[in-house]
């Protein structure tokens, strides 16, 4: 593995600075029966293709941000902050 | 004497450009002879001039081999250099005093007594090892023995020990060049001119590629000849000159990686090169050609012999064929014959070659055979003679004596890296030979446009200059009824028989070949044969020739082998040491690895440690807790949200125990909360896990629209922990802040000076003493352990280290996440029930909790004492009837209780206040009761005291 991301605040880096955070899921409320639950623990859809994804930049900001990420091809489409995925 | 032979023995005049430096003798030791060469020798070239033509001999039939590439690229010359086993003799330079030793012959190069393996083939066809040797099943057992005492190239010597370390570095550049020779310098040139900064990468020790072994060459059409290696060392002296080129010589870029990233073999480690365009100018290859005993030393590459005579003026044979498929041959052999060779003859398989070369060797009278082939060599471990034969059969075998033969197959584009990158990597350019580039105008201009490219404003896409638009179809024409003797793969000894068989068998293409027999497996990984198996396996297959040529296995990284050593590199796990690790040395502590951080373990007997903080006063550096400062409008509703407990209802100055679970409820790390101020909290993690907890603070925090701002003060702050009866007596010294028992109570902060210094005092009793933790910053370090250490002496003072504080949190039953608790280990199963707040809106952890809580407790930690001074060691298994059901997860000899005692994983039916549960000492199962409360001051007294 040795492909650029790039982070919001710092830029393009080697991946070896980032954390990865796994997909973005949404977390089921507080109520929600326990089926919803154990498949937020235990499964992800683990496309091959475009993800949506949590990334932290371990060894420069520190801050956590969001990449569509090819994972067939480690190819990044983008990366943006939490909360603002571009249109499209 | 062996040895005794002068360099100059088949050395020839010195000529302007050789790499050797005559006024320079190196004297090194080859197989206990003393070998004389000059600086600047490799050690194969050292050895041939003084008259070794066997280097090595073979992998499975010990056949001797010699020289073949001369350029690093096959096999044929490793040898063991002190105790570093396959050493490319023609790569690495000399020094005084190395030891060189031949390999896998024994008891010498000349008489190996392995060769007689080369007579019993029959027996070992390929694959045999899938075919033969199953039954009886004994047999293999026996033959694994032979085999693997057989098997394997060079031999690692295990008693030797590596003083040297290899470093990794990594760097950054506008455009990496792969290759020196004149397209890669062109294209560096190109791009410096652009402003752009250039890393020019080459193998070799100096740049110039072949030029620097060619002899004359024209730089323009029409112009007149002059040396190459002036104008290598022309174009060398402009890079050198150019600031914005960084050259790495004698390194060998081994594999390409997404966006451009190099792994280079430097003579000193691994560089990491990321660049934003890649230039490869890697040059082509000649490959060899297939006959008969196309092995024998005395059989190599025209470059190779080439090489010999420019770079290290070595007269690589008297009288010489010269094979080819190209003009090169032609070129060559009016090289070598201006070097004092005698030309034999020029055996060329087409019957239509032009050029001017072919013109002048015509012209010199020099015999010229074309149409023509070899078929076979002759010679015992050196070749004699050479057999050749039409190519259309309608002549014929002559015979030709000669002592050298040079190869001069269609050159093969040096491409590998590019195939690394399987699909098109955008950001690389081709330039020169491995971009079948024919002459050096060509080159020249390929380079240029590389390196115009590297400045341009997009970057090109690699297909726009792939190797397949310039070159020819390059699979080499290969003889049907492929001989056993016929290699193709020199690494592993396969033949063209050995490929024709297997093919017969059916495994058809290149990639299932590899697979069955090995060929591009060895050492060279395909290098000198991957163009001969595409041809072979098209010619057998009856594929047409062109298509075979794209046909190749899988291109990996490494290119070239990589000692383990340097993709291991230094050692760099650095420590972290809080700022009293001064004192701790001088105070003679041993130290230990706790995460990352290097604690001391005790200063003198643990025991007496504990004894001083149970009836004293006792000091422990904890300035390794993680510290975070949550800060913010929003601070309660984050804390809220990332601890099972509550903070929002926390009153300003208290402090309150918090457990924090992953969302499925599973214990991630505990710690002490204070509010500080309505909007400021003050966190404590478990040592070496303030990263991870602040990375999990601002992951939940991330994007939440939170007024709420995390900031790790880990490092800003030291901390001591001063603990026992006589802690306050010894603080009240120090500060005015009022410590009396009502006034500063259990669970109680203050800010304040002590000692003059601005500090955090927070009232907590991980030990289960009476007790501050005074958190400074961390700067006063030195200064406040000397104060309380000089306030306290009078007390009876002691510090105490890591051992004892386990010894005395386990007295108190406290958990330490991670060693007693695991990767499902829920606050239930630890008896934190009453941290967990399930009347809260929501928090992490609570849908893993309920969804706990609904299954039911699986298993409990719980306390157990034994009744003698035993432990068990921690992980130990608790056993019920033989059975085990638990384990211990720590267990001391209690100071206090005087027996053993410790925390254990149990069945939920055994979490009973005094069950009986066996835990093993040993091998001995011994009775041991549970509790549920801790052995030491179960009530709290003196902690609250």
């Amino acid at each position: 593995m040795s492909f650029l991301l790039n982070c919001p605040n710092c830029g393009e880096r080697g991946v070896s600075e980032f954390r990865f955070g796994g997909e973005v899921v949404s977390r089921p409320s507080p109520g929600a029966p326990e089926r919803e639950w154990t498949s937020y623990f235990h499964f992800r859809p683990n496309v091959a293709g475009v993800q949506h994804e949590w990334w932290n930049h371990r060894y420069g900001c520190r801050r956590w941000f969001q990449a569509l990420r090819d994972s067939t091809n480690n190819v990044i489409q983008t990366t943006f902050w939490p909360g603002e995925r571009p249109s499209g | 004497m062996p040895g005794s032979n002068s360099p100059r023995d088949s050395r020839i005049e010195a000529r302007p450009g050789e790499a050797i430096d005559r006024s320079s003798p190196v004297v090194f030791g080859f197989d206990g002879d003393s070998v004389a060469g000059f600086e600047g020798d490799t050690i194969a070239s050292a050895l041939y001039a003084r008259g070794t033509r066997v280097f090595s001999r073979s992998f499975k039939y010990h056949r001797p081999r010699g020289l073949l590439c001369c350029s690093g690229n096959c096999p044929n010359c490793l040898v063991t250099v002190g105790d570093e086993p396959n050493v490319r003799a023609c790569v690495r330079s000399i020094e005084p005093g190395l030891e060189v030793k031949s390999q896998n012959a024994w008891p010498s190069l000349r008489f190996d007594v392995g060769s007689i393996l080369d007579r019993m083939h029959w027996l070992m066809p390929v694959g045999f090892y899938y075919k033969a040797l199953h039954r009886p099943k004994a047999l293999w057992l026996l033959a694994r023995k032979l085999v693997r005492r057989v098997g394997g190239l060079g031999s690692i010597d295990i008693n030797a020990t590596h003083s040297e370390e290899f470093s990794s570095r990594n760097i950054h550049g506008d455009v990496a060049v792969v290759g020196g020779g004149p397209a890669g310098m062109s294209a560096a040139q190109a791009a410096a001119e652009a402003g752009l900064t250039v890393v020019l990468i080459d193998d070799q020790s100096a740049l110039g590629g072949h030029l620097r072994y060619i002899g004359q060459v024209a730089a323009n059409t029409g112009a007149s000849e002059r040396p190459a290696h002036e104008l290598a060392a022309e174009m060398a002296e402009g890079v050198a000159g150019n600031s914005n080129i960084e050259p790495i010589l004698g390194a060998t870029v081994f594999g390409l990686y997404q966006d451009n990233l190099l792994a280079i073999l430097t003579s000193d480690g691994l560089v990491r090169l990321r660049a934003r365009h890649v230039v490869l100018a890697t040059g082509s290859q000649e490959t060899p050609l297939l006959f008969e005993n196309n092995d024998l030393p005395g059989i190599m590459l025209s470059s190779a012999a080439r090489r010999l005579i420019h770079l290290y003026g070595v007269l690589p044979g008297r009288e010489a064929v010269i094979a080819t498929e190209t003009i090169e041959g032609y070129e060559a052999a009016l090289d070598l014959m201006e070097a004092g060779v005698r030309i034999a003859a020029v055996v060329d398989s087409s019957n239509s070659t032009q050029g001017e070369a072919a013109d002048a060797v015509r012209e010199r009278g020099i015999r010229v055979l074309s149409g023509h082939r070899v078929v076979r060599a002759y010679g015992k471990g050196k070749v004699k003679a050479i057999a050749v034969a039409s190519t259309d059969g309608s002549s014929g075998i002559t015979r030709i004596r000669c002592d050298l033969l040079c190869m001069s197959g269609l050159p093969q584009p040096m491409d590998a890296l590019l195939h690394q990158m399987g699909a098109s990597q955008p950001g690389v350019s081709l330039a020169g030979g491995v971009a079948g580039a024919a002459t050096l105008e060509e080159t020249l201009a390929q380079g240029r446009a590389a390196g115009g490219e590297a400045a341009g404003p997009s970057a090109p896409s690699i297909n726009d200059h792939s190797p397949r638009n310039n070159r020819p179809a390059l699979a080499p024409a290969v003889p049907a009824g492929g001989n056993a003797r016929t290699y193709v793969c020199f690494c592993e000894d396969v033949s063209a028989h050995d490929i024709e068989q297997a093919i017969d068998e059916g495994f058809a293409d290149v990639q299932t070949l590899k697979r069955y027999t090995t060929v591009t497996m060895g050492p060279c990984q395909g290098k000198m044969c991957g163009a001969a198996l595409a041809g072979i396996c098209a010619a057998h297959a009856g594929s047409d020739a062109a298509a075979a040529a794209d046909t190749h296995t899988t291109f990996r990284p490494p290119y070239q082998p990589v000692p383990l050593a340097v993709l291991a590199g230094r050692e760099r796990m650095p420590m972290k040491r809080t700022s009293l690790d001064r004192i701790h040395r001088d105070l003679g502590a041993r130290m230990v690895e706790s995460g990352p951080w290097l604690r001391p373990h005790s200063y003198g007997p643990p025991a007496d440690e504990c004894a001083a903080v149970r009836e004293r006063v006792g000091v422990i550096d904890v300035g390794t807790l993680g510290k975070l400062e949550v800060v913010g409008a929003d601070a309660p509703k984050l804390l809220d949200r990332l601890y099972t407990h509550s903070f929002s209802d926390l009153r300003v100055g208290r402090i309150r125990y918090g457990l924090m679970t992953s969302d499925n409820g599973v214990i991630m790390d505990d710690g002490t909360v204070t509010r500080l101020a309505e909007d400021r909290y003050f966190v404590t993690t478990t040592s070496g896990n303030a990263d991870v907890i602040e990375e999990w603070f601002n992951w939940w925090n991330a994007g939440a629209g939170n007024c709420a701002h995390v900031v790790n003060v880990t490092a800003a702050y030291g901390a001591v922990n001063v603990a026992g009866p006589r802690a306050r007596e010894t603080l009240v010294k120090l500060t005015d802040i009022d410590l009396s028992p009502n006034r500063f109570r259990y669970m109680g902060s203050a800010q304040g000076e002590v000692a003059g210094v601005p500090c955090l005092l927070l009232r907590i009793g991980f030990v289960g003493e009476a007790g501050w933790e005074v958190h400074f910053p961390a700067e006063y370090g030195e200064y406040m352990w000397h104060a309380v250490m000089d306030a306290g002496s009078e007390f009876g003072i002691s510090p105490f280290g890591l051992e004892a504080q386990r010894i005395l949190r386990l007295e108190k039953g406290h958990v330490i996440v991670g060693q007693d608790t695991d990767a499902v280990s829920t606050p239930m199963d630890v008896g934190s029930d009453w941290a967990v707040r399930f009347d809260k809106e929501d928090f992490i952890g609570r849908g893993g909790l309920s969804v706990a809580a609904y299954r039911g407790l699986q298993q409990r930690l719980v306390g157990f004492v034994l009744l003698h001074a035993a432990a068990p060691e921690d992980g130990t298994p608790v056993v019920s009837g033989g059975q085990p059901i638990g384990r211990v997860t720590s267990a001391r000899i209690s100071p206090t209780l005087g027996v053993g005692f410790g925390l254990a994983w149990v069945p939920p039916s055994f979490a009973v206040e005094g069950a009986t549960i066996q835990v093993l000492l040993g091998e001995r199962p011994v009775d041991a009761k549970v509790t549920l409360d801790p052995v030491y001051d179960p009530d709290g007294l003196r902690l609250r005291s």
